[in-house]
This record gives C-alpha cells, sequence and structure tokens, in this order.
C-alpha cells in the first residue's frame, strides 16, 4: 500500500519481492488484472517526478474501471506502466498481475506475449497510431499473425473482415485495402478498436479515446467500445478527464490527483455521493448541458502540486477550501468511508462529506454577474457585429498545368447573424462544419469578400484603407484556442500586452498602466510581468490571451474555443472569469466551440451549424429544451452527461456515419444523408427533402400559450431548417443502455 | 459586483506555488546544463577554445615566421630550432601552422556566421511574403543551387578576375566565394520552418492586432528559429573549414604566400614518404578542428531538442540515492 513509501528504514531489511508477495496474495483471486502499490517516476530537470505513487486497484472480468483526473494527475502513466510501454528511463516498482502472472520487471520480448494478445491498448490519437503505408486489413492481420503463427490466411482474413464489421463499418471486405487516410478519425478510431480486439484481449486498456473525437462520433465510438466489450468479455480500463464520458460505461470510477487514487467506489457512489473534496469540485467544475439554470461553476484553485517533492500533508490541502492543519500532518490514506464497502477516500473529513453537502457552498462559488445590458431587450441593443449572406467557397482544381475546376466545397453558404451589446453568440456543430472559416472570414475583412461583415458600424466594403481597418481592429479581437501556441515563446507578458497597445501609438507611460490594469481584470499578479509564456500554467496563459484581446478596448471579443486545451477545474474558472468580464465591461463574445455544455453556460443565443450553414438558431434556452431541428437534437443527445442513471436510461440518438464531404453537398436538404427523421419517413416525403432546400423558419409559439394569453404573441426567438420538425427518429438509430442489462446492478 | 482590483487569489496561490518549488527554471540554464552534460560537447568545445587561441597566440613561442626561409635547415624533421620541422624550402612549419590554422578559423567563422544571417533573412523574407515573391527568391536559390560552386571558385581565383585578385588576400577573395555558395540550404530550410512558424496562432494574433509585417518578420520569426541559427552556424563553420582544405588541396584556393591548412596539406601529398610531418601535423590540426566543431555540434543538438533523454535515466539516481542511504543506515 502507499503509506508503505514513506515507512522508510523500517521496512528496508524485507525485500520488495516479498513485500508484493504478499501485498499480492490480498487480491481478489478471481481479479483478472491486480495492480498492486505500482510507482513510476521519471528524471527531470528539476530532479526526479514521482509520477504515480501507489496506484492499487482489482479488475473483475468483464467489468469496466473508469480512471478519472486532470492531465498531470498520473492516469496515463499508469496505463503505460501496465502495458510496459514506458521509456527504460522511467523507473517502475510495484506489482501488476494479469490472470496472476506478474508483468513488472518482464522483458520487453517477453511482455509482447501478452501485448495485444490478452493486454489490449486504445490510445488518444487517432490519426497517428496508424501506419499510413499499409492498408487497414494488414495491420489487423499483422496483429492476427503475431499471436496466431498458425492460423491459415484465409481464416486471418476472414477474421479480419468480421472484426471490422463488428465495430461498424460499413462493406467491411472492400474496406479491408483501405488506407488510413481514406478514413475519417472516427472510422480509424474503429479500427484502432478492431485491433485492439483482434486476439479476444482479457483487458483492453482505453486511454481518452474519444478526447480527439467530434461529440456525435463520440457517442458512436462509444457505442463501438460497449459492443466490443460485450463481444469479448473483456474488463475495461477507460482514462479520461471527461466526468460524462464514463457516467454511462463504468462500474467502477478510480479519482486520481497528483498520481495517487484518491477516491474509489462504485460509480453511483462516487457521482452521487462523493467524500473527497477533490471529487466534488470536479463533478461541480462540469457545466450541465441539460440544466439551464445560471449558477457559476466551480474552479478549484491553485495547481496540482509538483511531484517532485515528497509531499508532507494532504496533497489536494493547498487547493481545498476545507483544509485544516490536520490535513497538513501525513497524507492520509485510501480508507473507507461510512456507507457501500467499496467506496474508499483518501480524506480525513470523509466522514462529513457526501452527496448532501452543496459544492458551491464548500469551494464558495463566484456569484453570478449581471451586465448592465440584461435588463435591455434585445431589439433595443445596438449591433455589433453583423453578417449578411457571407459566403466561402473554395475551388477544386484538377491537372498540373491546365487547372480545371471540378467542383466547389461551400465551406460558408449564405450565413446570417447579427450579434448586440453585451451579448454572447455562439456557433456550434461538428469539426467540418464550417465554424472557423465563419471566424476567419470575419477576422480577415477583406474587401471583395462575398458578403458583406458589417464590425461597429463599419462595413468590409468601405474598409480600403489602413485607416478604417485599424478602426475595426480596435472593435474586434480575438483569444485563441491554444493559449500556448497563441503566445510568442520569446516575449515576456508585458511584451505580449504592450504589442496592442504600442500598435495603437499609445506612449509607454500609459502602455505600463494599462498593462497593471490588464494584468489585475484577469486575475493574474501584476509582478509577473517580467515572465515568460512557459513559466504559467495552461488557464494562467489563456487569462494572459484574453488580457490581450482586451487590451485596446474591444466591444466584440471573438472566442475560438477558448476552453477546450484546459482541464475541467482550470476551465470553471477561465468560464467564470469570461462570464464576469462580460457582465462588468459590457462585452459580446462570439463563441465557437464544440462542447455543448460550455455553449449552453456561458451564451444567450446559440446557432447550430452544419456543412456551412445555420440550421438551428435562436435563444440557447430554447434550441437546447426544445430543439426542432433533426441534427441539434442529434447533438444534443449525443453528449455525455455526467450523471450515471440519467446516462444509462436515457434514449440516445447515434447518428450514421460522419459528416459528409462539403464538396457535392445534396441539392435538397444537406442533412438528409444522416438524418434520423428523414429514414423513418414514408417515401413521398422524402422525396421533398431530397429536392427542396429547407428555408429558416420562424418557430411558432406554442397553442398551449397562445390561448392563454390574450393578444398574439410574438415569435419567440428560434427559427430552423426543416420540413418535419415533429417527426420521429428511425429505430435503429436509437440507443438505450439499460435495456441491454449490462449495466443493470 | 465583483471588485476589478482583487487579484484571483488562485493566481496568488499558484505564484506562491512556483516560487517555493522552483520549477522555474531559464531556458537557457537549461540549454547550458544539457550542454555541460555532454562530456563530448564540452570536450570539443575546449579542444576548438585552444585551438582558437593556439592559432593567435602560438607565432610569439618561436622567432620563425612564414615568410623567413632558413637556409641551414631544409627539409629537416621536428627539432629544438624548429618544433615542427622545416619544409623543402626552409619555412618553420610550426609558424606555417599556427598562421594557417588561424586562415581557416577565420574564414571558417566568417563564412558560417554572415551565411547563416544572409540565410535567416532571405528564408524569413521568402516565407512572410510567399506567393510572387517566394517564387522570384526561390527560383534564384535554385538557380545558385544548382551552379557549379568549383568551376566558380576555380575561375574567380586564378583564371578570370584579374583585378580582383591583385585588389584583394586571396583568403577574403575564397571568403566572398564561399559565402556566395553556402547560404542555398539553410535558407531553404528556414524557409519552410518560418512558413510552419507562420501557422502558428501568435502570429495570426499578431497580424490581427494589425502589426506590420516588416515587425512580425523581426520580432516573432527569426527569434523563435534562433536554437536552429545556433546549430546552423557551427555546421556552417565545419563546412567551410572543410570547403577551404579541399579547395586548396587542388590548388584552387588560397594562393602562396597566404598559408592557410588546405595549402600545407595539399603541398605535402607528393613528399608523404619523404617529409611525413610536412603531411600529418597540417592533417592533425585540421581534423582537431572540424572534429571538436563536429563533436560540439552533437551536444548543442541535444542540449536544444527538448524531446532528447539528455536529463538522463530515474532509476540510475535513485538505485545511487538508495545506496547511499543504504551505507548510512
Amino acid at each position: 500500500m502507499s503509506s508503505e513509501i514513506a515507512a522508510g528504514p523500517v521496512d528496508q531489511p524485507q525485500s520488495a519481492v516479498e513485500r508484493l508477495h504478499v501485498a499480492g496474495l490480498h487480491a481478489p483471486a478471481d481479479a483478472i488484472l491486480s495492480v498492486r502499490d505500482l510507482n513510476v517516476r521519471f528524471n527531470t530537470e528539476n530532479g526526479v517526478v514521482h509520477a504515480v505513487r501507489g496506484v492499487d486497484f482489482d479488475l473483475m472480468p468483464g467489468k469496466t474501471l473508469g480512471i478519472v483526473g486532470e492531465s498531470g494527475s498520473g492516469k496515463s502513466v499508469t496505463s503505460l506502466a501496465i502495458m510496459g510501454l514506458l521509456p527504460t528511463t522511467a523507473e517502475v516498482t510495484g506489482s501488476v498481475r494479469l490472470k496472476g502472472r506478474e508483468l513488472l520487471g518482464l522483458s520487453d520480448k517477453a511482455m509482447c506475449e501478452f501485448r495485444g494478445n490478452e493486454l489490449a491498448m486504445v490510445f488518444q490519437d487517432p490519426l497517428s497510431s496508424l501506419t499510413p503505408v499499409y492498408t487497414v486489413g494488414n495491420q489487423i492481420i499483422e496483429a492476427l499473425t503475431i499471436h496466431n503463427p498458425a492460423m491459415s490466411k484465409q481464416a486471418k482474413e476472414a477474421h479480419a473482415v468480421e472484426l471490422l464489421a463488428m465495430v461498424g463499418i460499413p462493406s467491411p471486405k472492400e474496406r479491408l485495402r483501405a488506407f488510413p487516410h481514406e478514413f475519417s478519425g472516427g472510422m480509424r478510431q474503429r479500427v484502432m478498436i478492431a485491433i485492439a480486439i483482434a486476439n479476444n484481449p482479457r483487458v483492453l486498456i482505453a486511454d481518452e479515446p474519444t478526447t480527439a473525437l467530434d461529440v456525435t462520433i463520440q457517442a458512436q465510438v462509444l457505442e463501438v467500445l460497449h459492443t466490443a466489450q460485450e463481444e469479448t468479455g473483456a474488463a475495461v480500463v477507460m482514462i479520461t478527464h471527461d466526468l460524462g464520458v464514463v457516467a454511462g460505461m463504468a462500474d467502477d470510477i478510480m479519482v486520481m490527483y497528483a498520481g495517487r487514487p484518491v477516491e474509489t467506489g462504485a460509480v453511483d457512489d462516487i457521482y452521487y455521493n462523493p467524500r473527497m473534496p477533490y471529487t466534488m469540485g470536479l463533478l461541480g467544475a462540469v457545466p450541465r448541458v441539460d440544466v439551464a439554470e445560471k449558477s457559476s461553476l466551480v474552479p478549484i484553485e491553485g495547481m496540482p502540486p509538483n511531484l517532485i517533492h515528497a509531499p508532507t500533508g494532504c496533497s489536494f490541502a493547498p487547493r481545498c477550501p476545507l483544509a485544516t492543519d490536520a490535513c497538513l500532518e501525513g497524507e492520509p490514506a485510501l480508507a473507507p468511508v461510512p456507507g457501500p464497502a467499496a467506496h474508499r477516500a483518501a480524506c480525513i473529513k470523509s466522514g462529513s462529506l457526501g452527496g448532501d453537502v452543496d459544492v458551491h457552498d464548500v469551494f464558495a462559488a463566484p456569484p453570478v454577474p449581471v451586465s448592465r445590458f440584461d435588463a435591455i431587450p434585445r431589439e433595443e441593443r445596438s449591433t455589433v457585429l453583423q453578417l449578411k449572406d457571407v459566403r466561402k467557397h473554395f475551388p477544386l482544381t484538377k491537372g498540373a498545368l491546365l487547372k480545371r475546376r471540378i467542383g466547389t466545397v461551400k465551406a460558408v453558404d449564405g450565413l446570417s447573424f447579427d450579434i448586440r451589446e453585451g451579448e454572447c453568440f455562439s456557433i456550434v456543430g461538428e469539426s467540418g462544419s464550417g465554424k472557423t472559416t465563419t471566424l476567419l472570414e470575419i477576422m480577415e475583412f477583406h474587401k471583395d469578400q462575398d458578403g458583406e461583415v458589417v464590425i461597429g458600424g463599419i462595413s468590409n466594403k468601405q474598409a480600403a484603407d489602413g485607416k478604417t481597418r485599424s478602426a475595426m481592429r480596435r472593435e474586434l479581437q480575438m483569444v485563441f484556442q491554444d493559449p500556448t501556441g497563441a503566445l510568442d515563446p520569446r516575449f515576456t507578458v508585458y511584451e505580449v500586452l504592450a504589442e496592442p497597445l504600442q500598435n495603437a501609438g499609445m506612449n509607454k507611460a500609459d502602455t505600463k498602466k494599462r498593462i497593471m490594469e490588464l494584468m489585475k481584470l484577469v486575475g493574474l499578479q501584476p509582478d509577473h510581468v517580467n515572465r515568460f509564456p512557459n513559466q504559467f500554467s495552461g488557464g494562467q496563459r489563456q487569462r494572459i490571451g484574453i488580457a490581450r484581446a482586451l487590451a485596446v478596448n474591444p466591444k466584440l471579443v471573438v472566442l475560438d474555443e477558448p476552453v477546450s486545451a484546459l482541464d475541467v477545474s482550470v476551465q470553471a474558472g477561465v468560464i467564470n472569469l469570461l462570464d464576469k468580464l462580460r457582465a462588468e465591461l459590457g462585452l459580446s463574445y462570439l463563441l465557437v466551440a464544440h462542447d455543448l455544455s460550455v455553449v449552453r453556460h456561458i451564451s444567450n443565443r446559440v446557432a447550430v451549424m452544419y456543412l456551412g450553414k445555420i440550421v438551428e438558431i435562436g435563444e440557447v434556452d430554447r434550441v437546447f429544451d426544445n430543439p426542432r431541428h433533426p441534427y441539434t437534437r442529434a447533438l444534443l443527445s449525443a453528449i455525455p452527461v455526467p450523471d450515471p442513471q440519467l446516462e444509462r436510461t436515457r434514449e440516445r440518438i447515434i447518428l450514421q456515419g460522419d459528416l459528409p464531404s462539403p464538396l457535392g453537398t445534396p441539392k435538397g436538404c444537406n442533412f438528409a444523408t444522416r438524418c434520423p427523421v428523414f429514414a423513418a419517413l414514408p417515401a413521398a416525403k422524402q422525396e421533398k427533402c431530397l429536392t427542396l432546400e429547407p428555408p429558416l423558419e420562424q418557430v411558432a409559439p406554442s397553442p398551449a400559450a397562445q390561448t392563454l394569453a390574450a393578444e398574439p404573441l410574438p415569435a419567440p426567438d428560434q427559427r430552423f431548417a426543416c420540413f418535419f420538425p415533429d417527426g420521429e427518429p428511425d429505430e435503429d438509430m436509437l440507443v438505450v443502455h439499460e435495456s441491454a442489462g449490462h449495466h443493470a446492478p | 459586483m465583483t471588485n476589478l482590483n482583487a487579484v484571483d487569489p488562485a493566481a496568488v496561490a499558484q505564484d506562491a506555488h512556483l516560487e517555493s518549488a522552483d520549477v522555474v527554471i531559464g531556458k537557457n540554464t537549461i540549454i547550458f546544463r544539457r550542454f555541460m552534460r555532454n562530456k563530448t560537447a564540452v570536450a570539443g568545445l575546449a579542444i576548438f577554445l585552444a585551438l582558437t587561441v593556439f592559432s593567435f597566440v602560438g607565432g610569439y613561442f618561436t622567432e620563425w615566421d612564414k615568410q623567413t626561409i632558413d637556409p641551414f635547415n631544409i627539409g629537416m624533421p621536428p627539432s629544438a630550432e624548429h618544433y615542427l620541422g622545416t619544409s623543402q624550402a626552409g619555412i618553420d612549419l610550426y609558424a606555417m601552422t599556427v598562421e594557417g590554422t588561424r586562415i581557416s578559423i577565420l574564414i571558417g567563422l566568417i563564412v558560417g556566421l554572415v551565411s547563416v544571417l544572409v540565410a535567416a533573412v532571405y528564408g524569413c523574407t521568402m516565407a512572410y511574403f510567399g506567393g510572387k515573391v517566394d517564387k522570384v527568391m526561390l527560383f534564384i536559390l535554385e538557380a545558385l543551387i544548382m551552379m557549379p560552386a568549383l568551376l566558380v571558385v576555380a575561375v574567380a581565383t586564378s583564371g578570370g578576375g584579374e583585378g580582383l585578385r591583385r585588389d584583394l588576400p586571396s583568403w577574403l577573395l575564397l571568403i566572398i566565394v564561399l559565402l556566395v555558395f553556402s547560404w542555398m540550404g539553410t535558407a531553404r530550410l528556414i524557409r519552410s520552418l518560418s512558413m510552419s512558424l507562420m501557422q502558428r496562432d501568435f502570429v495570426k494574433a499578431a497580424q490581427y492586432m494589425g502589426v506590420p509585417a516588416r515587425r512580425i518578420v523581426w520580432r516573432h520569426l527569426v527569434p523563435n528559429i534562433g536554437s536552429l541559427l545556433v546549430l546552423d552556424i557551427t555546421r556552417g563553420v565545419t563546412g567551410a573549414i572543410l570547403a577551404e582544405v579541399a579547395f586548396s588541396f587542388i590548388g584552387i584556393g588560397i594562393k602562396v604566400p597566404d598559408v592557410s591548412l588546405g595549402v600545407l596539406i595539399g603541398g605535402a601529398t607528393s613528399q608523404v614518404q619523404t617529409f611525413p610531418w610536412m603531411f600529418w601535423v597540417p592533417l592533425t590540426v585540421m581534423f582537431l578542428l572540424t572534429g571538436s566543431l563536429a563533436m560540439m555540434n552533437d551536444g548543442l543538438r541535444d542540449a536544444f531538442d527538448p524531446s532528447s533523454s539528455s536529463s538522463g535515466s530515474a532509476k540510475k539516481r535513485t538505485a545511487l540515492k538508495a545506496r547511499v542511504k543504504g551505507n548510512a543506515s
């Protein structure tokens, strides 16, 4: 157990092997994988980092263990240590037993017997985990050949086809001969899963398998993992930072912090009855897509401890609002808490915490900020940005010398919307739907753009000279997705923030004053201005990026996925900051995000884009609570909710296939090829979808509301583009997990 | 409403954390440490520095110089009077080696530094402007690459260019010719590197702020390819020294009365049997010179490369610590 690390010289005479042998005996005999006292150390410039400190768990056959934690908590290192994939420079101690056989200390060659056979892994990035020069068939057959040398060629091929069919790849026989680049990201991840389950593994480790994918594709891949587990009966270790993803899948959860498990237990206990403040904070930091009520998120302040120094007290104490002096005396061991037997937490106060304690009180979430614009009706506020029928078409040409135009990619196709003062407008959609192109079109601000962009009363049609352009630049600033990439690594914070100010012609003294103001505004220590970006954490870097955008006092800030690169707890802090700034400075935001929960939390209005067109637009609560377009419905249903009960029982629409290429968009409705409603329609009605393009229509007020009101109600702020919004989705695309009985207690 | 001037407690906590845990190590410190950890590279640096010092002060240790003929010692092996012997013409080899090393290092350093500078400016300009500018500049670059450098050197230093040769010492002429033909490869590398930098968000951010192009190239692009430039300088120095030796060896580089390592080696090849010291001494010096640079370059690459395993293994250190602890208890 982990307490033995600190035990020191007393245990010295007892050899590590003996100690582990004793520990191994405690493991339940039927566990397929049991890990005891796993420790991993790395060497860095600053000293030896103790990345994993005493991880213990037992995995029962056919069960799913979810390992959750922030980046740097040691989740991935644990999985790599089990697989024996850590670099030789790392020191791994402890015991990993697969069906009673010790895996640690085996040579690379001996490990190969297990890897891909009884132990298999699915990696995070599907784009780089397949070899580009071999066909996927080759790569699946390779996995089969290594562990079944006696298998005949035909048998292997037949099995490969079976596997591809199992992970839901259409026409598997033909696709066997396709190369990885001919597959989309989601499809490649399916192939990775097929390779992983090729030899009927007993344990399948999935390391953030859906983090790099779109929500709709994530839902598909999670579904495939689910089937794969059912087919092979493998135990799954699911590593993720997204509490929603594991809520519906896992049987047990292990929350890791600073290289140690801080809370373990059955999934329901962890979600409904957390006993460790860190777990509570994590749950409170995630915005919920299914909740309309506006409340601030819970930020966990500070950052994870430095694992170079052995912690003397509870490693979470510096960030814990409940910490007392007692917390600083010795690291608490993982101890059982009152309630279910398997539920354990590493907190001396676990007895007094539980489901009935409100996390907002514990973590002192800031009050919901109120903007001065909130009271003014939207129609009376002035417009800061207006797009009128903006199009961006890329010609697709063929031929080296004489370029023939063979088609057009309609990245953005006739977009119109406006943003009023003090409001946050979001654009959501899968990748490839044209969100980023829209942003670039706005930022480029060219005269010869197709369509009109009006920023603060300045139209792009008259932006000929540099003066108008720089006036426009002062109205509009941008915050980038990747806070690290957006800051020049060679600039100090002062230089980063001074650049826009100098450019606007501000003198030195004023620049200095303004920079100090900005630092305070975004919640950074003013005397940090002389530091370089690499000396800050991800959340702080994003704050610097926000400060830079605010430097010239813009009216509108364009946010391109501002929190998607951040950890959950840090993300909450940045979202709260954005909310506060919007209210206090009267800013407007144009937000592009794929995380609908974040969108729901922060925005006032939302537009759903599909293949360059807006399919539904309106007030955020109306669109999310009462989605009319089938695509919006599918998007919303694809988002996992951090609520195990709900997640297991709710009905989900799983879209078939990927986003079609915008090259050959159909004549009628763009969405018809994947539409769940379309699939269930009679042929006569399908004809209409295929030939006519649905216009954006106003939603009529509900009949009930109309009868109640004396005079005709104003139309609600919601428009959508679909002929059959009330159509029932196709049965095949609906999935309910509970019916499978897999997760029944 | 919350107070705008309140400092975020999260930031304060993080700050305290950063300060107490000394996690912040300057990048230069890290690079220096990593370089120093590579023993070969440090040895290379020491040899190179020693040779440079030798080439400047070595002349004071002997009364002979590269022109004075000693009629009593013609073609003599090393002796107390002539440390490294004399040539066929009776000139002191030690004096010639000192002079030759200096000229070779001079050529190497000037060509290495200036060609990288030219390449950096040229490459960044190509990458930033792109389009037509890029096409024309790339065409010039390709044309220069395809030009037979050997012939041009031969013509410039021996055949034509009478006026040039009268006005300039032969080593300066060689430097100019070498410069013209040495920067293209690096420029192309820098072009592609800057093109990928152009895609980075901080360049986009500067553009969206309306920062003018010249400022972006100078403030954002050039500093960010700094580590590549340092590596390329050492590589360029080696290349220039080798080129000088090669050209002088075949008789089209440095001309007598100027001496360089190449001239010495080239002149002695026919007499390896009779005057072996005339051949082996300059050859050894050349090996030391280029070899030390190569050793240094390897260490620099390790130091600059963030993915290198230069920080070492955790196993060795903890094992060592455990042993120390075991001994103590």
